[in-house]
Parts: C-alpha cells; sequence; structure tokens
C-alpha cells in the first residue's frame, strides 16, 4: 500500500472536519471584477484603472501598501507577480488620489530582496522602485496578538508598514501550490511574515498548520476595523500550473480578477483554475457559510466561465479538480 | 567601506538592514565584525556591543530585534562575535537546539502516520526559529561561531555537533554542487542554489573534506561570474577563499545594504588571508 504523504493527509482531515460543520445558507454575494488581459502591455495600465474605477476603490487621501509576490526569481519560468501588474496598480492609484503608495514584500526563500526584484525586472518597470520599496522582512516590528486564532499561533510580529498603512493590497500571482493547492491573494499575506525573525523559510507558519495561518493573517485583518482594509488583484495574465509556486511551469491563463473579499477573489480565481474552492482548506477555514459556493460571486466584467483556463495539478492534488 | 557602516548606527547603538531602518542583532554582529580592529571606532563597537548586549535574555540566548522576547538563531551571532569568552549559558542555549524534524518524537509521529520525509538522513542542525525545522543560515552561522570557540577550547561537545552540522550541510546541497536556504529537493524536484547561501555553506565547510567539493566550488565560480549582489559577491569570494581558490575576477556591485557593506570588508580581509569568520 501507497503511503499517505503528509500533504494528503493534512488535506483530508481538514477537509472532512470542515465538511462536516458547514450548512449551506444563502449568502450575500462578494463582487469580483475579472477582465481579459492576453498580455504585458501598456494596454494594461487602462485596464487597471478601469478595474479600480468600476470596483470604487476609494483611495483618496490614502496611505496604500502593495503586497506583490516575490518569491525567487528563474528566468525559465514566471514565479512572481508581473511588475508592469505592480506598477499599473500603483500609477492607478495616485490617479485616484492616494496620498502615498508603497510597494512592500519579505520573500521566503531569497535573503537579498533588492537583487531578487531587480532580477523580476521591479527597478527597470517601477520608477525610483527602492525609494518606494519596504523589504517586510527587515521591518520595525510589533507584536501582534491573534484574536481566536485557527493555528497554533498566539502572537505574531508583523511589520509596522503592513500595519500602519490604510490599505493593504494583495497583488499575487495565480499559482498552483505544492502545499496548499492554489496560491493567490490570501496566501500571499505569508510575505507579510518577517524573515529576520522567523527565518527565511517562514518555517514557523508550517509548523503552526499552512491553512490555518492564512486563515489567521486574513482575520487579522478583516476581524479588526482598526487594521488596513485588504483589497486584492490578481495578476492571472501568465500564471504557474504544476509544481508551483516555484517549479511550476507558465500557463497563460490571460486574466487580471480584483475585489475586497479575499475569500471570494480566491474562489473565483480558482474556478476559473479549474479547481475546486470548496476543497481549498484555507478557503474553508475562511468562508462564510455558503461563500464558496458559485452563486456568493458576482462576476463583473467576464464571467467565470468564459475564462476558463484548467491548471495542471500535481498528482497529489488531482482531488482538487473542479 | 567603514565609513559608510559608522554613517548608519543608529543612535540605539545597533545597525539595521537598511539605512533607516530599526537595529537589529544581524547586522550588528556584522558590522561588529568588520569594524573589529578598524581604527578610530571604538567608541561605536563599544554602542554596537553594549546594543547587543541589551538583546540577552534570561535563557542564554539572544533576541533578534529589542521588541521579540524570544531567542533566536542570532544567538551564534553573539557567540561569533564573542569567542575567547562565550558564556557558558549562550554555548548551552546553542547546543541545546535542534530542527524539530530531528527530534525522536517528531520521527516517531511521522513513522505512525506514514509520512515519508525526505531528508531522513540528515543529522541535527540549527532552526532561525526555536521549535522549528533546521536551515541552511542558521546552521552554517553556528558551525562558524562553535568553530570559532573550538579553536580557542577545544570541547567534545562542540566536535560532535560541527560534525553533525557539517553532514547537514553536506546533506542539503542541491543537485547542481551549491546551496540555497536548505531544501535541495522538493516533491522530487531539484532545487537550485542561490548565490549567496552557496558561498556561506561553503565558508561554513571550510576545511571539511568531503565528496563532491570541488564541483560546488565549480558552482560558486559560476555564480560569481554573475552574480549581481555584493552581498553574495562577499559570500562567494570567501567561500572560495576558504578552500584555497582565487577567484580570477570579483565583479562590482552596488552597495545598498549594512550586511553588503560589512561582509565586503570580510572579504576584503579574506582576499588578506585574514578572515575573522574563520580565525
Amino acid at each position: 500500500m501507497r503511503a499517505v504523504t503528509r500533504r494528503e493527509w493534512m488535506s483530508g482531515a481538514a477537509a472532512t472536519a470542515l465538511a462536516g460543520c458547514r450548512r449551506r445558507q444563502p449568502v450575500q454575494p462578494s463582487r469580483v471584477m475579472i477582465v481579459r488581459a492576453p498580455a504585458y502591455s501598456q494596454s494594461l495600465y487602462d485596464v487597471v484603472r478601469r478595474m479600480l474605477g468600476e470596483l470604487r476603490l476609494d483611495v483618496r487621501g490614502a496611505r496604500v501598501v502593495l503586497k506583490p509576490n516575490l518569491v525567487e526569481f528563474d528566468e525559465r519560468t514566471t514565479i512572481n507577480t508581473h511588475p508592469l501588474v505592480v506598477h499599473a496598480v500603483l500609477e492607478a492609484l495616485l490617479a485616484l488620489g492616494a496620498k502615498e503608495v508603497r510597494i512592500a514584500e519579505g520573500p521566503g526563500h531569497r535573503r537579498n530582496t533588492l537583487e531578487l526584484a531587480e532580477a523580476a525586472g521591479y527597478f527597470e518597470t517601477v520608477p525610483q522602485f527602492e525609494a518606494r520599496f519596504t523589504d517586510l522582512n527587515v521591518d520595525e516590528v510589533v507584536p501582534v496578538m491573534l484574536d481566536r486564532p485557527r493555528s497554533k499561533l498566539r502572537r505574531l510580529y508583523l511589520p509596522r508598514t503592513a500595519l500602519d498603512c490604510d490599505w493593504l493590497i494583495s497583488l499575487p500571482k495565480m499559482k498552483t501550490h505544492h502545499w496548499v493547492g492554489a496560491t493567490l491573494s490570501m496566501k500571499n499575506l505569508f510575505g507579510l511574515v518577517p524573515g529576520a525573525i522567523y527565518g527565511w523559510p517562514k518555517n514557523l507558519l508550517h509548523w503552526s498548520g499552512i491553512p490555518e495561518c492564512i486563515a489567521d493573517l486574513h482575520r487579522l485583518f478583516t476581524g479588526n476595523r482598526q487594521r488596513p482594509r485588504l483589497f486584492a488583484l490578481v495578476d492571472g495574465v501568465v500564471g504557474m500550473e504544476g509544481d508551483g509556486p516555484i517549479h511550476g511551469v507558465p500557463k497563460p491563463a490571460g486574466v487580471l480578477a480584483a475585489g475586497y473579499d479575499l475569500v471570494a477573489l480566491d474562489a473565483a480565481c480558482c474556478r476559473i483554475m479549474r479547481i475546486e474552492p470548496r476543497k481549498i482548506p484555507y478557503l474553508q477555514l475562511e468562508a462564510r457559510p455558503g461563500a464558496l459556493e458559485p452563486e456568493a460571486i458576482q462576476e463583473i466584467g467576464e464571467a467565470i466561465r468564459a475564462v476558463e483556463t484548467p491548471f495542471e495539478l500535481i498528482p497529489q492534488f488531482r482531488f482538487l479538480r473542479l | 567601506m567603514t565609513e559608510a557602516i559608522l554613517s548608519v548606527q543608529n543612535p540605539d547603538g545597533g545597525w539595521p538592514y537598511r539605512r533607516g531602518g530599526p537595529s537589529w542583532a544581524e547586522p550588528t554582529a556584522y558590522a561588529l565584525l568588520a569594524l573589529e580592529g578598524a581604527a578610530g571606532t571604538r567608541e561605536a563597537t563599544d554602542r554596537g556591543r553594549r546594543f547587543v548586549e541589551s538583546l540577552r535574555r534570561n535563557d542564554g540566548g539572544l533576541a533578534p530585534h529589542p521588541a521579540v522576547e524570544e531567542s533566536t538563531w542570532v544567538t551564534a551571532l553573539y557567540v561569533l562575535l564573542n569567542p575567547a569568552d562565550a558564556d557558558e549559558a549562550a554555548l548551552k542555549w546553542l547546543l541545546g537546539r535542534t530542527g524539530r524534524e530531528s527530534t525522536l518524537l517528531h520521527r516517531v509521529r511521522m513513522k505512525l502516520l506514514g509520512v515519508r520525509d525526505e531528508y531522513e538522513a540528515a543529522p541535527p542542525a540549527w532552526p532561525w526559529y526555536p521549535d522549528t525545522a533546521a536551515w541552511l543560515v542558521p546552521t552554517a552561522a553556528t558551525l562558524l561561531a562553535l568553530r570559532r570557540v573550538q579553536r580557542r577550547r577545544p570541547d567534545a561537545r562542540l566536535a560532535e555537533r560541527i560534525r553533525e552540522g557539517e553532514r547537514f550541510l553536506l546533506v542539503r546541497r542541491c543537485a547542481d554542487g551549491g546551496w540555497n536556504h536548505g531544501a535541495s529537493r522538493s516533491l522530487g524536484f531539484q532545487s537550485f542554489s542561490y548565490p549567496e547561501t552557496t558561498g556561506l555553506a561553503l565558508v561554513a565547510l571550510a576545511g571539511a573534506q568531503a565528496p563532491g567539493m570541488e564541483r560546488s566550488l565549480e558552482t560558486a565560480e559560476r555564480h560569481l561570474a554573475r552574480c549581481r549582489s555584493a552581498e553574495g559577491i562577499a559570500w562567494l569570494e570567501m567561500g572560495l577563499r576558504a578552500h584555497g581558490r582565487t577567484p580570477a575576477r570579483v565583479p562590482e556591485a552596488p552597495v545598498r545594504t549594512v550586511m553588503d557593506a560589512a561582509l565586503r570588508v570580510l572579504a576584503q580581509r579574506a582576499a588578506e588571508g585574514a578572515n575573522p569568520l574563520l580565525s
């Protein structure tokens, strides 16, 4: 008999436990905007501006932190959020009246964040990138107590830059993930956790339960009105399939997706990738009853069905196929 | 470069990773190592050492930042800074730490669950943060620290942990001969190495006789030829020199961080035959 892997055991246990205690109820749909974006071109600037305008993102006078997904650089694949997407969002926010827009990230493997950003094209694409950038791995830290945590954590040190802004905007890459199935706007919050305390990788999060830590980080913002509001825009122009988030292969999906409700946005992106969101443990943990059902997503722009692009899944995750 | 390091010292005596940031144990330790013996730096280094001392904790370890209430891997840097009079409490803290994956409880649990461990052969090494797995940087830093103490006062406990740490680094070597953060394989996929961790691992393995080192040195030379970070270049240069290789050409790169500047000074010292990390 084949040995059960830790991933299969954890996914199965979490899915079984959670499926049993959720009852389907009517839910107020969350707006998710999906737009076709076939290439990383100058037209992205207009597309992004239109998306943020349509979603009525009010950032007038606000301090905004953009949190892209910078992990490693490998010219053979597409690991990181494309810098053109980040710059398009930055420009759109400034045009919408944001007082300050910073780019901030704390990569989980590479310690030399600036070198990674340079290799990934950020210096070339974003004017004055270095002055706009905060390395969250080494920023000033604040201890934060977790309210009713799902993970084993009770307290986390988090970077002041991410806590002191008005809006925290998650800008992930649309990728499969070899531990949690899919990495999107919620998993991207792992980059907030400072490496200078927890290391590279931020292994404490792994030992404390990856889905549970994703849920805790998300709730840290959604469960406290004193904290920055969340918004997210997913770079699905070219995503990653297979053994993501690093060793997978590029997968053009030709979309950008955005919304205020990160659970709904990630669920919509899973459906675009033909992944069953109801089987993703971190979505199960954070979704209100019924929120992972198709009708809980109010599609604006393109319909999910019109842009569906099945992402290849590693064998351990084929059970996630929608 | 000494001036550049001094110019970013914070009022609390510590150094930030980047100019204007908060003081952390790691850049402070490397700044102090870089300033060791430099003329006109006494007042700054005294303040730096006081900052480091302020991070000591009752359990013998060192916290990475004043706001942090746990001792972490940076305890190795404390010992590295104080090899002659490393106090027993700090050494005991370091010797008492292993990656959680090598604890008996974890191994038994994984066995019972039928979970395969990709690194079953890896000996105990050091984690970044207590009660988590062992990784490359904290292990390499601890090896450097323990060796620095061992050279001054040989101790069988240290010798054993040094041997285990070296074996750990060799088990976690990537297929290309270099090192990354410490995961050479993932789900059967081979991971690629990074410049800075390849250089650091080579420094930590100075003097170690192991198969495949020639390939590792060739990988380091390849990394060095195209490396664009001052930190990576410095570690690679020190790593090659630690194994008797003189780099054919050392590329230039912008010095952006305190680590960049401090490591460049240490690499210069290594080129002069006196690497403080190996003295």
